[in-house]
C-alpha cells in the first residue's frame, strides 16, 4: 500500500513515544524486513530490556507486528518484529482524536466557570462555587481571592481545538 | 528502470510536498528522472487510486496536467508535545474522576505554552502561575 507518511513523521512519532532510544530503534528496523529483539539490541547497542520495552509500546499502537516461533533447541519463544508504517496514519489520527476530546472537555469547563485566584505562586485557582465555600479566601495561603480572567487562555485553547478539528476534517 | 511501485511512492511524496500549489506533470517526471510516458502513467495510476487529483492546464501553448494531493499527510506536529500522548494516568483520566482534563496541571502547562509565541496571549504572569500551581 502506498503511504503518505514520510520518514520525518515516523521519527517525530518515535520521539513522541517518549523513549530516547525509540528513534534509534525505528531508524534501524525500518531498514530491515523482520527482525528479532536480540538482533536489534546487537545492531543498535540499545540494551535488550529497553528494546523490548519500546517494541511493546509500539506493539500497543500496532506500529509493529509480531510473529512468534519456538527455538527448536531450547524450546523458548523467539519474537520476530516488523515495522508497520501503514498503521502510522491511523495512530496519529486516533491520538489527535483523543487529545481533541480532552481539549473539548477542558474548553467547556473553562467557558462555563468563573475562576478565582490569589495570584500567589504555587496556589491553585478555584471555580466560583468553591470560592464561595472558601469565603473567597485561598485555602493554601489564606489571602483573599480575586476574579481570575481566563479569556486569553480560552482563546488559545479554542485555536488548538479548531486546528485539530480541521486536521481531522471535522 | 525503477520499479513502478517505488516510482509511485516517490511521485506521491513529491506531489504531497508541493501542497495546495500542485505540480505540473512535466515537472514531476523530470524530478523523478523518468520518461514523460512513465510520468504520465504514474500520475494516472495515482489518480485511479484516489491519492491525487489531475487538472488540465495550458502551459506554453500545450495542454498538460497539474497534479494536486487529494489529502495532506497526517502530521503529529500539532500534538507532538501534548502531555496526554505519554500520560501514565491516561486510563484513569476522565471528566468525572479526580484525574480529569478539567484541572490537569500538565495539560494546563501545555495550553499555557501554546501562547508563548505570543507574549500577550495569556495576560500577566500571575495568571499563568495561578493556572499552573507547582
Amino acid at each position: 500500500m502506498l503511504s503518505t507518511i514520510d520518514d520525518a513523521t515516523l521519527m517525530k512519532v518515535a520521539t513522541a513515544m517518549g523513549e530516547e532510544e525509540a528513534v534509534k530503534l525505528i531508524e534501524f528496523i525500518k531498514t530491515v524486513d523482520e527482525i528479532t529483539d536480540d538482533e536489534i539490541a546487537n545492531n543498535t547497542s540499545i540494551r535488550l530490556n529497553i528494546v523490548r520495552r519500546i517494541l511493546y509500546k509500539l506493539y500497543d499502537h500496532s506500529l509493529v507486528s509480531l510473529r512468534r516461533t519456538r527455538d527448536p533447541k531450547t524450546g523458548w519463544f523467539i519474537f520476530h518484529w516488523k515495522l508497520q508504517p501503514n498503521q502510522l496514519e491511523g495512530f496519529i489520527l486516533s491520538q489527535k482524536r483523543r487529545v481533541l476530546e480532552k481539549l473539548n472537555v477542558r474548553l467547556e469547563y473553562e467557558k462555563n466557570h468563573d475562576f478565582y485566584c490569589c495570584n500567589t505562586l504555587g496556589c491553585k485557582r478555584v471555580p466560583f462555587e468553591d470560592a464561595v465555600e472558601l469565603v473567597f479566601h485561598c485555602s493554601t495561603c489564606g489571602k483573599p481571592l480575586s476574579h481570575c480572567e481566563n479569556g486569553k487562555f480560552v482563546e488559545n485553547l479554542s485555536a488548538k481545538v479548531e486546528q485539530l478539528r480541521k486536521e481531522l476534517g471535522e | 528502470m525503477p520499479k513502478r511501485n517505488d516510482l509511485e511512492q516517490k511521485a506521491l511524496h513529491f506531489v504531497i510536498s508541493t501542497g495546495y500549489k500542485g505540480v505540473l506533470q512535466s515537472e514531476l517526471w523530470r524530478e523523478l528522472d523518468a520518461s514523460s510516458r512513465e510520468g504520465s502513467r504514474v500520475a494516472i495510476k495515482l489518480e485511479e487510486k484516489g491519492l491525487i487529483r489531475r487538472e488540465k492546464e495550458l502551459q506554453g501553448g500545450r495542454w498538460t496536467y497539474r497534479l494536486f494531493p487529494k489529502r495532506m499527510p497526517a502530521s503529529i506536529e500539532s500534538i507532538a508535545d501534548c502531555p496526554c500522548l505519554l500520560c501514565k494516568d491516561n486510563a484513569r483520566c476522565d471528566p468525572t474522576t479526580t484525574i480529569s482534563p478539567k484541572d490537569c496541571a500538565k495539560l494546563t502547562e501545555w495550553i499555557v505554552s501554546l501562547g508563548k509565541s505570543d507574549p500577550d496571549a495569556l495576560g500577566d504572569d500571575s495568571f499563568a502561575q495561578s493556572l499552573d500551581p507547582r
